[in-house]
């Protein structure tokens, strides 16, 4: 248990043994196919695709990956909304063909979240970073965003108890006293920050790494037979969105 | 709030990219040859980095009674200076989009736009303004944190305007309905983003004054 729940569900996953490479060619290229293919049926077919695949083969919790899904659409109805609503000199309207417009775009982002979601809940970041490298990524941004992966946990582990320390002592029972506390937990998470870099720094230098932590890459090896049904499956998806409008 | 995943036009996602790279290089190189100077400095920035994304996921109490989370970027425009941030930024928008469905990858460029180079660059402008005209630390920061803000929500407001006009008055038709629904609302939550700000910094001047005078935020 890390605390994210997409982190948790990403190290537990069953495809979290399948190489990296191999599903960001698949969430990517189903991430594509939402983002430019027409909405109907094209985003319909993407979102089953990726929910069907994340909790049958990927056996994502269902709970986590609904939870995950319903997230960023405050959002999507949001901005649809305000999308498809027209300003003109009569007053404030509905567009001409305001629904037709709004169920794209919410079909387009719905299908393109629950696309990356899969990538999400399937791969922990800790195997898609050293992914940055074969995009030619510097390796000292590489160092520093694993450094942010790895500090995170223990800085979300850090807020959560402080908030829960405040909280006892009546920390937020006013506004004035949750503003003062949410001020000093922010100033205690960054100085803690800096401790913990300190100290892991001290570490490591003692042990004459002073380049940062080097950890072997795991080899995840890729499969064949998973490459060509992704390949297909992504074709099959661009023809059926592109005849069938 | 970020814009998410699928919901801005593949023209308008590659162009924000587009638009992002520079900045995102810059900080990259700037970065890098930190790190090759002073090796020690990767951990640091990882815990910038991680401070960044921890920090918006304190609640920013409201008065409303619903609450909001800072952006942080104007924390660490102050403290890091802008072009780390538009890196920092970036990597803490690609977390977010992985680990908490917050924002997406095709619109990362856009995001990384708004958020890791427009705010942090007006925040940390505003935040010198005050301090050359001879405001204090807290005004600055107060000043800087709320522009950072604002600045954010604003541009996001823009972003979304530019992709879906409005069917009759175009562009600054769009622009009026979506700062009113995303910018507007955010003023109170800016406010308060840069009272937070000033609490922040109360602590750090009295806890952590050596650290602020390596940075250079303040004089020793």
């Amino acid at each position: 248990m890390t605390g994210l729940a997409i982190d948790d569900a990403a190290w537990s996953s069953a495809w979290r043994r399948r190489a990296p490479g191999d599903k960001l060619l698949l969430c990517l290229g189903l991430t594509v196919c939402a983002l430019a293919l027409p909405a109907w049926p094209g985003s319909l077919l993407v979102g089953l695709t990726a929910v069907v695949l994340a909790l049958g083969p990927a056996r994502v919790p269902a709970r986590t990956f609904g939870r995950a899904v319903r997230l960023p659409l405050a959002f999507i109805v949001v901005g649809a909304l305000t999308a498809v609503v027209e300003v003109g000199s009569g007053g404030v309207g509905w567009a001409p063909d305001a629904g037709a417009r709004a169920g794209s775009l919410i079909g387009h982002a719905v299908a393109g979240s629950a696309a990356v979601l899969l990538l999400a809940t399937t791969t922990p970041m800790s195997d898609l970073l050293p992914e940055l490298r074969r995009l030619r990524v510097p390796e000292a941004v590489v160092e520093v965003a694993s450094v942010v992966y790895r500090l995170l946990f223990v800085l979300l582990e850090s807020l959560r108890t402080i908030r829960e320390a405040q909280t006892a002592r009546m920390g937020y029972s006013s506004l004035r006293r949750s503003y003062r506390s949410s001020g000093a937990l922010a100033a205690a998470v960054l100085t803690r920050s800096w401790d913990r870099a300190r100290r892991m720094q001290e570490g490591l230098a003692g042990r004459g790494m002073e380049t940062g932590l080097r950890v072997l890459p795991e080899v995840l090896p890729s499969s064949r037979s998973f490459l060509a049904v992704s390949v297909l499956g992504l074709a099959g998806i661009v023809t059926v969105g592109l005849v069938v409008p | 709030m970020h814009i998410a995943e699928g919901f801005l036009p593949p023209a308008h996602a590659i162009g924000w990219t587009v638009a992002a790279a520079p900045f995102v290089v810059h900080g990259a190189r700037a970065v890098a040859r930190e790190v090759r100077e002073n090796p020690e400095s990767t951990l640091l920035l990882g815990a910038a980095g991680a401070f960044t994304f921890v920090l918006s996921a304190i609640k920013l109490p409201s008065v409303t009674g619903s609450s909001s989370h800072p952006t942080g970027t104007g924390a660490g425009a102050i403290l890091f200076r802008p072009p780390v941030m538009a890196l920092l930024g970036t990597v803490v928008l690609l977390f977010q989009a992985l680990l908490l469905a917050h924002g997406g990858l095709t619109t990362l460029g856009a995001n990384a736009f708004s958020m890791a180079i427009v705010g942090p660059w007006a925040g940390y402008g505003a935040y010198r303004l005050t301090r050359g005209l001879g405001g204090g630390l807290l005004p600055g920061v107060f000043a800087g944190m709320a522009v950072a803000d604002l600045a954010t929500y604003v541009t996001t407001s823009l972003q979304l305007a530019l992709a879906f006009p409005d069917a009759s008055s175009g562009f600054a038709g769009a622009a009026v309905k979506f700062l009113g629904v995303f910018a507007i609302t955010q003023i109170p939550l800016a406010i308060g983003e840069g009272l937070l700000g000033v609490l922040l910094f109360r602590v750090l001047t009295v806890n952590a004054r050596p650290e602020l005078e390596r940075l250079g935020v303040l004089k020793s």
